[in-house]
């Protein structure tokens, strides 16, 4: 394996090498305008085409610091950036309500994000709704119909990949060769904290990739659709995804697709066996019991 | 490192009690247990199957199992135990209770 | 078998997971769904020779409250503080879709099926999130719950519980963020990130993870009250819980929304002003903000009985 370089902290370069030449206009997404520079500055959105399709970007921004709170820098989602790519997303949703499912703008997430805001002020006022704020809407402009296409290209990390990257319809990812980093924490800090050494925790990862790091074992798992091996493949990469996304959706095969879709996948894949069989157990369980909860008439 | 299973094939000295109907009692919390007991036809013996991570005690098990069987009289049924790092006195404690909550 | 009644007088903060499960709904109502007797343990905790429970940490199930349906996810703190892997994931999503999916089947069979005919969640969360030693899966599983909870908008109604030990941190402090309706009790917290993380951040000078009552004024049920992000708070057992959750069966899906703090543009735009006085205030200290609220005897607050407060609080409105 050839080293490339990293794309890390270049979620602005990003944009430029997916979107078409031009093509990007910065802070407008429908109707929705966010003019103030000093607005979650840490989350850059924007509306572009990629290959001729009108498409909503989301991407974090590594070089940027929020002012007001100042845990925001290096491409963390801080209160504001939750809030504004939630607001980006709704704004595509309310541009396209009274379009055909075939006609939804598709949104493309540049990911490169080592976490949420750790701060005080955060937890007081509550990260945790920003955040989630953020993943409700993007499942539910998935489920409306419009195609979601996530691209990691450097720090996909633990909760700010929930955020940021896993409610899309299709994950890709640059491939190791960039240092792209997927993973909850590293295996170094996961040793130190369920106490096992960590020669033993690398040795086990070669089976096992539930706990190891990196974008192959998300991928073994489901959790990442594709390997996109060179920058320049990430445009017709996501292009191509975002024609794949349509036609499933057209097709009715939305359990195909999204954190559902990345389920059968890590089973299909061989990366998450337990999942399906536990739930084909509660399955069966429960259509044994479901009568005695209906109503008696 | 895998998980140790230790199976033991035991007797109290005296038969008295058996259960009604399977039971699961406890958690497997820091130094705690869950112990799920299963009545089966096992001709009077007991089977007691633990899962710990804890090696090198596999004898001292088997006296705090003895020990239970002989206390209780606990007969016909199967003992499985997930366990983590529990010392012998609250194994011991945890059958006890485990059993009054099955009768 | 654990006695019903006895339950309803327990301290919700130290019942089990399955007390909790067994107690929130009608007596002899639950039915556990791959429960402890189905021994469906983490292979991924046995290689790495850590103990593992029947029903990894979690109770799964459904019960009764009146004629409703109510489909109860209780997370279990002792074992390896509720955290989510793979199995434990995949109980949890699964309950949600069984939900969902029972209740599409009731409103194609029943015409003239009512409101509390129509099934809920319950989540009793105890959790500080993701299980490290089988990270990935409990990563994706949360991803997962995230998309069942939006495929529920509009149909089922999910509540969360938080009042148990651990309290409802890391990717389930946005999980609980994201259901309709959050009932805590005083001594339950909810958060994002742990206390520690935030020391390690910030420096002790600005956060002292040791200090409980800090820790408490900073994620508490009484700081998220009066926040907002708590929609009810209630006493310390599983019959006041049981008691809130009763209350709200029978409302309407709409009523359920308007009670949700984040899930629209509207709500959040009202959450962004609640953000814009977070970068004016600066607050050091929740205090500040209950201050802001209304409050003119912030600290006080802190000890009142709880009926008491509930009289006295005024709650955030920006």
């Amino acid at each position: 394996m050839e080293m490339q370089e990293s794309m890390m902290g270049r979620g602005r370069d990003a944009i430029e090498m997916i979107v078409d030449a031009g093509s990007f206009a910065e802070g407008t997404v429908g109707t929705e305008a966010f003019a103030d520079p000093e607005f979650g500055p840490g989350a850059v959105v924007g509306t572009a085409t990629v290959q001729g399709t009108l498409c909503t970007i989301i991407a974090s921004d590594g070089g940027a610091m929020n002012e007001k709170f100042p845990v925001v820098y290096a491409g963390i989602i801080g209160l504001e950036e939750g809030y504004k790519m939630a607001e980006a997303v709704y704004a595509s949703i309310a541009a396209d309500a009274e379009k055909p499912l075939a006609e939804k703008r598709p949104l493309v997430l540049i990911v490169d994000t080592p976490g949420n805001g750790p701060g005080k002020v955060e937890e007081i006022f509550g990260m945790n709704k920003s955040t989630a704020a953020y993943q409700l809407a993007l499942a539910e402009a998935r489920l409306k119909g419009h195609p979601i296409i996530a691209m990691v290209i450097g720090r996909a990390i633990s909760g700010a990949f929930l955020c940021h990257g896993l409610q899309a319809d299709a994950i890709l990812s640059l491939d190791a060769q960039f240092g792209t980093m997927i993973h909850v924490m590293p295996l170094t800090s996961v040793s130190r904290i369920i106490r096992k050494d960590l020669e033993t925790l690398e040795d086990l990862s070669k089976a096992s990739a539930v706990f190891a790091a990196g974008p192959r074992f998300f991928h073994s798992l489901g959790g990442v659709e594709a390997l996109v091996e060179t920058v320049e493949g990430m445009r017709p990469a996501i292009a191509a995804r975002i024609a794949e996304v349509r036609t499933a959706k057209a097709e009715g095969r939305q359990d195909d697709l999204g954190p559902w879709g990345r389920g059968k996948l890590g089973e299909a894949r061989g990366g998450r066996t337990e999942r399906p069989r536990v739930i084909a157990l509660m399955n069966r369980e429960f259509a044994e019991v479901a009568g005695r909860y209906a109503p008696a008439r | 490192m895998a998980l140790h299973t230790l199976e033991l094939d035991l007797a109290a000295s005296a038969a008295k009690v058996t259960l009604p109907a399977p039971s699961h009692t406890g958690v497997t919390g820091s130094s705690d247990l869950e112990i799920m007991l299963t009545p089966a036809p096992l001709s009077g013996r007991v089977t007691v199957k633990i899962v710990t991570p804890v090696t090198g005690f596999d004898p001292l098990w088997a006296r705090v199992m003895q020990k239970f069987l002989d206390e209780t009289g606990l007969y016909d049924t199967a003992i499985e135990i997930n366990d983590n790092n529990a010392t012998p006195a609250v194994v011991l404690l945890r059958l006890q209770q485990a059993l009054a909550a099955a009768l | 078998m654990t006695n019903w009644t006895d339950l309803q007088s327990c301290r919700f903060i130290e019942a089990s997971a399955r007390e909790r499960a067994i107690g929130l709904v009608d007596e002899g109502s639950f039915t556990e769904l791959a429960g402890p007797f189905d021994r469906v343990t983490s292979p991924h905790l046995k290689l790495l020779g850590d103990a593992v429970a029947f029903d990894d940490g979690i109770v799964t199930g459904v019960g009764q409250i009146g004629r409703t349906p109510v489909f109860v996810i209780s997370q279990e703190g002792r074992f390896i503080g509720g955290s989510v892997g793979e199995i434990g994931g995949a109980k949890m999503v699964n309950t949600i879709k069984l939900a969902i999916d029972f209740h599409d089947e009731l409103v194609a069979k029943f015409a003239d099926l009512d409101e509390e005919e129509k099934p809920m969640v319950v989540i009793s969360f105890e959790t500080g999130g993701v299980r490290l030693h089988e990270a990935n899966a409990g990563l994706l599983a949360h991803a997962e719950v995230m998309d069942q909870l939006q495929k529920a908008r509009g149909k089922v109604p999910v509540i969360a519980l938080i009042g148990s030990k651990v309290g409802a941190f890391g990717g389930m402090g946005f999980v609980a963020a994201a259901t309709d309706v959050i009932i805590m009790s005083e001594f339950g917290r909810l958060g994002l990130t742990g206390p520690e993380v935030i020391e390690q951040e910030m420096g002790k000078e600005e956060f002292d993870a040791s200090d409980r009552a800090l820790v408490f004024r900073t994620t508490g049920g009484r700081h998220k009250y009066i926040m907002g992000d708590a929609n009810f708070l209630v006493e310390n057992s599983i019959a006041a819980f049981r008691e809130q959750v009763s209350a709200l069966t029978g409302l309407s899906i709409e009523a359920f929304e308007e009670m949700r703090r984040i899930g629209s543009s509207a709500k959040v735009k009202a959450q962004l002003r609640a953000v814009a006085l977070a970068a004016q205030m600066q607050p050091g200290d929740a205090t500040e903000v209950w201050s802001h609220a209304g409050n003119t005897d912030a600290w006080g607050l802190i000890d009142l009985p709880l009926s008491d407060f509930l009289a006295r609080v005024e709650r955030l409105s920006v």
